[in-house]
């Protein structure tokens, strides 16, 4: 058996030991929740009179109809995903020296780089399935809830743009696994994580957006209006050129710095 | 291949500190070097250079005639390690966290993980989160860890810290077994000299990141000050005696009360023909009541040592 997937093998039973899993997926579950209680309130402007604040914010959303839940999904995975799927890479990477466990995995028969490469592969698996179950329920909430306008066509548009902010999102996670190693813990990813977030925000609104990783999934999901929701190859190979950044800087991490 | 262990001028510094300082040692087939030294004396640090951990700022070691780097993976197959205090994944059971070791080292006789909790006793915890064993417990999991997978060479550090006396004389005794039965090759770092002193061939001892001495257990024997310890009621008049028959007499006193306890005469004449000395006093008409040749304590003889190269202890 190929050392990386033993060590994946290995990767999953703790990962699914602990309570990471369900925290995320508890995490993820609100998404669509939130969603379709914006699309019932917009559905519904009698209620959303009642609501206050809360209809304030949904209006926001523009339309009760599908294109708009979609692109509220994925929205919401592309900004809360950057601390959702970084919080499953700080931990995967961080436990490992909070626990004090680092020392039993640099020393094995098994090379570092596939022990790394083989908690990326869970990182990146784990996302997947959280992206799918937050896109799979949010289809039953889309239909529970009636919004209008669903079609084959509007739906196949708003999963590819929710699978490319998904992945974009997912691919972001790899320099968080990087502060992760460098802290040693899970301190410093979720400052660097908190960071990203706020910062992504003020790029955005200066309108440099595309040229700034953590801002390229939300620009692309359509967050700063379906107008500015294209995707520029630049944008891409920017995320990609910082996913590999994270994944080597991470190999490099472990392979030669000092291990104390 | 006799030479299993081997650093050539090992070096570490971290900024200012010198961790690891010029460390030249040679430990073969079959041996249990001691590793001793207070803590902070760069114990670790070596162990971690040895592991591949930690790169040396200059020098090299050695493990089964392969020079160490963080790459050297194949060689991890017959090396088994402890690092400080071993830790496992808390929210795994003993036996899980020994699979994972398992599959991690492409062991795959399942029997194994049994195998080795009832060597280390550990079967009764088989169900047991590692996040509720006791310090002791975790202590023999960690070991455990290490020789799942039948090691060459075992790389220690303090295996002891944390057990019982009844876990410290099973763990000697294990290791004692491999090395005796099996060959295994065993460095084990610890800052008590009698622990080591009871299962170790060869003792090596470091302070300030500097090896300070290296012997044998045979030569250990023989740097052991002796004294020959006199007791009697007029020990003025009986250091007075010996004194004139051209021995050196030390009168050891009770600090608090300034009283003379014993008289200590370390001369090797004496030593060796203790009779002469009470033949002297009975002649002299003052007949000791205690005569008895003492052997320095090896906790004594490990900070005398220090201070020798120079050190002191707790520095």
């Amino acid at each position: 058996m190929n050392n990386t997937f033993i060590s994946f093998l290995a990767e999953c039973k703790k990962f699914f030991r602990s309570k990471v899993p369900l925290v995320t997926m508890l995490a993820v579950i609100i998404i669509p929740f939130i969603g379709g209680f914006f699309m019932l309130i917009l559905k519904d402007p009698k209620l959303a009179q009642r609501m206050g604040i809360i209809s304030a914010k949904a209006q926001i959303m523009g339309t009760a109809d599908w294109p708009s839940y979609l692109g509220l999904l994925a929205q919401a995975v592309s900004i809360g995903g950057l601390i959702i799927f970084g919080f499953v890479a700080s931990w995967i990477f961080g436990r490992e020296y909070s626990d004090r466990t680092i020392k039993d995995l640099l020393a094995l028969p098994i090379s570092r780089s596939s022990i790394v490469m083989s908690k990326f592969l869970l990182v990146f698996v784990w996302c997947v399935i959280l992206s799918a179950f937050v896109f799979v329920l949010g289809l039953v909430v889309g239909d529970v809830v009636d919004i209008p306008g669903k079609g084959e066509g509007i739906l196949q548009e708003g999963l590819t743009v929710f699978v490319v902010c998904s992945l974009l999102t997912i691919l972001l996670s790899t320099p968080v696994a990087l502060f992760a190693s460098i802290g040693r813990g899970y301190l410093s990813p979720f400052g660097f994580m908190i960071f990203t977030v706020v910062l992504a925000q003020i790029v955005a609104a200066a309108g440099y957006g595309h040229l700034f990783p953590w801002s390229v999934p939300a620009l692309a999901s359509g967050a700063a209006g379906s107008d500015a929701a294209v995707l520029e190859t630049a944008s891409v190979i920017i995320v990609l050129i910082t996913s590999m950044f994270g994944l080597i800087g991470t190999m490099l991490w472990w392979r030669y710095a000092d291990q104390n | 291949m006799n030479e299993v262990i081997s650093t050539t001028g090992l070096t570490k510094v971290y900024g200012r500190v010198l961790a690891v300082n010029d460390l030249s040692l040679s430990v073969k087939k079959g041996e249990i070097f001691g590793f001793l030294g207070p803590n902070g004396a760069g114990k670790t640090t070596t162990i971690r250079m040895l592991l591949g951990m930690v790169s040396p700022t200059s020098g090299r070691c050695f493990v089964l005639g392969k020079r160490i780097s963080a790459g050297s993976t194949a060689l991890w197959n017959d090396v088994g390690y402890i690092v400080e205090t071993p830790h496992s994944y808390p929210e795994l059971t003993v036996r899980e966290n020994l699979e994972i070791v398992c599959s991690l080292r492409g062991i795959e006789n399942k029997s194994r993980v049994e195998w080795i909790m009832g060597k280390l006793k550990l079967n009764r915890y088989a169900c047991i989160k590692a996040r509720h064993l006791s310090t002791g417990n975790a202590q023999r999991l960690g070991i455990a860890k290490a020789l799942i997978h039948r090691p060459k060479v075992l790389i220690l550090d303090e295996p002891a810290n944390g057990l019982d006396p009844e876990g410290i004389i099973e763990v000697r005794e294990l290791l004692r077994g491999l090395a005796k039965d099996f060959g295994v090759t065993i460095l084990v770092s610890s800052h008590r000299l009698d622990e080591i002193s009871r299962m170790a061939t060869n003792i090596a001892i470091i302070h300030q990141g500097r090896l300070i001495k290296e012997l044998d257990a045979k030569r250990l024997e023989q740097e052991l000050k002796k004294s020959l310890v006199i007791g009697g009621k007029d020990k003025a008049a009986m250091a007075s005696v010996i004194t004139k028959a051209g021995y050196k007499v030390k009168m050891s006193r009770e600090v608090a009360t300034d009283i003379p306890l014993d008289l200590r005469i370390d001369d090797k004449d004496a030593l060796e023909n203790p009779e002469a000395i009470v033949t002297l006093l009975v002649n002299a008409g003052h007949p000791p009541n205690l005569v008895r040749i003492e052997k320095e304590d090896l906790e004594a003889y490990f900070i005398r040592t220090i201070k020798e190269a120079g050190g002191n202890y707790y520095e």
